[in-house]
């Protein structure tokens, strides 16, 4: 089972900005992107996404969860967090 | 035989072949294409790639299944490792170039490249950079045109810190970049080592091979590898490249202070020749 990483996208408002898993992170798990791509338009700094997405390479150090700033992450191995 | 060569290069390397940056200049507009949303989701960056495909993980047949189907995207999407002089070749034939920022580093690492945190390392090849402005999401911070002489400068600098020149073609075989990639935040270098996909990032045309006169020892190739094809052997106290691991990027080349390491045509070797 490939451990789930689950992010509050409430309070995971700005990923951008802060950035902090996505550079803690030993495996870079994380990627950022925006929601939605337009012709003639940066997309607003609210519509960028983080996700966990190469999952099988964390190794559940939970260094994500303790830098998280606003407490928006969770890693879930087996149902259990 | 190199099947994208045969096809596109008339038996020479394809990216050598100056018809594959020729991409038109205007394209039909199919109306209900243009709003198909697959041109956004690339635009979306590899974040779309990549995560459909880690998610079937937990199912190996659906996993197996979907890695099958991706590596029949060639036709769409194909990427490779050149050597410094084949990208300088490379910069000769194409116009214009652009600078331009790293979609994987921003994708993967939120650095934007603008030149505070790290300046923009990519190259955008061909006409269609004359349209940045279409889509600023992509082209945060804009783009920068270099002439031929400076475009290969870029190439040295980043090459010689370590990077790995790989060419990306988007709808193949026209040439839309060449990219400075790192592990782990390339998308491609990550899919092929990582997962296996193999289109994403053939083998280069060469391959990195010792002098064992002249190694002494000293492993800093085998710390610039990003294939983990160079290994220091401690009984012959002399680094080791594993030919068949090898995708012939040069990186080590150049950080070898004898001078001890070249690059060779792969078709020099029997066994190595199909092998991309």
């Amino acid at each position: 089972m490939l451990p789930v990483v689950e992010i509050d996208k409430k309070k995971c408002s700005t990923p951008f900005e802060c950035k902090k898993c996505l550079q803690i992170c030993p495996q870079a798990v994380f990627a950022v992107a925006p929601t939605k791509v337009e012709r003639f338009k940066e997309t607003d700094p609210e519509n960028y996404e983080v996700q966990a997405v190469f999952r099988n390479k964390c190794v559940v150090c939970m260094d994500c969860v303790k830098t998280c700033p606003t407490a928006a992450l969770r890693v879930i191995v087996g149902g259990y967090d | 035989m190199c099947e994208l060569c045969e096809k596109y290069g008339e038996g020479n390397p394809w990216y050598l072949n100056p018809m594959n940056y020729a991409r038109p200049l205007y394209r039909k507009i199919e109306k209900d294409k243009e709003k198909e949303p697959m041109i956004l989701e690339e635009l979306r960056g590899p974040i779309n790639i990549i995560k459909p495909l880690i998610d079937l993980m937990d199912n190996p047949e659906a996993f197996k299944k979907a890695k099958e189907q991706f590596s029949k995207h060639q036709e769409r999407m194909v990427g490779q490792v050149v050597s410094l002089e084949d990208a300088k070749k490379m910069v000769e034939i194409a116009q214009p170039i652009t600078k331009i920022d790293c979609i994987c580093r921003r994708t993967f690492r939120a650095t934007l490249e603008d030149g505070v945190q790290r300046p923009r390392s990519c190259l955008g090849l061909g006409i269609g950079m004359f349209r940045w402005e279409e889509w600023p999401e992509r082209y945060k911070g804009g783009v920068e045109f270099l002439s031929t002489e400076e475009a290969k400068k870029h190439l040295e600098h980043w090459h010689k810190r370590g990077m790995v020149i790989t060419i990306m073609a988007f709808g193949t075989p026209y040439i839309g970049g060449i990219c400075l990639c790192d592990y782990p935040d390339c998308i491609a270098i990550r899919m092929r080592l990582d997962y296996n996909v193999i289109p994403f990032l053939l083998k280069g045309h060469q391959v990195a091979k010792i002098d064992y006169e002249e190694c002494i020892g000293c492993g800093s190739c085998a710390q610039r590898c990003q294939f983990g094809a160079v290994k220091m052997e401690v009984t012959t106290n002399k680094s080791n490249i594993d030919l068949t691991r090898c995708f012939g990027c040069g990186v080590c080349v150049y950080t070898c202070p004898q001078d001890a390491i070249r690059l060779i045509d792969r078709k020099r070797f029997s066994t190595l020749k199909e092998e991309w």
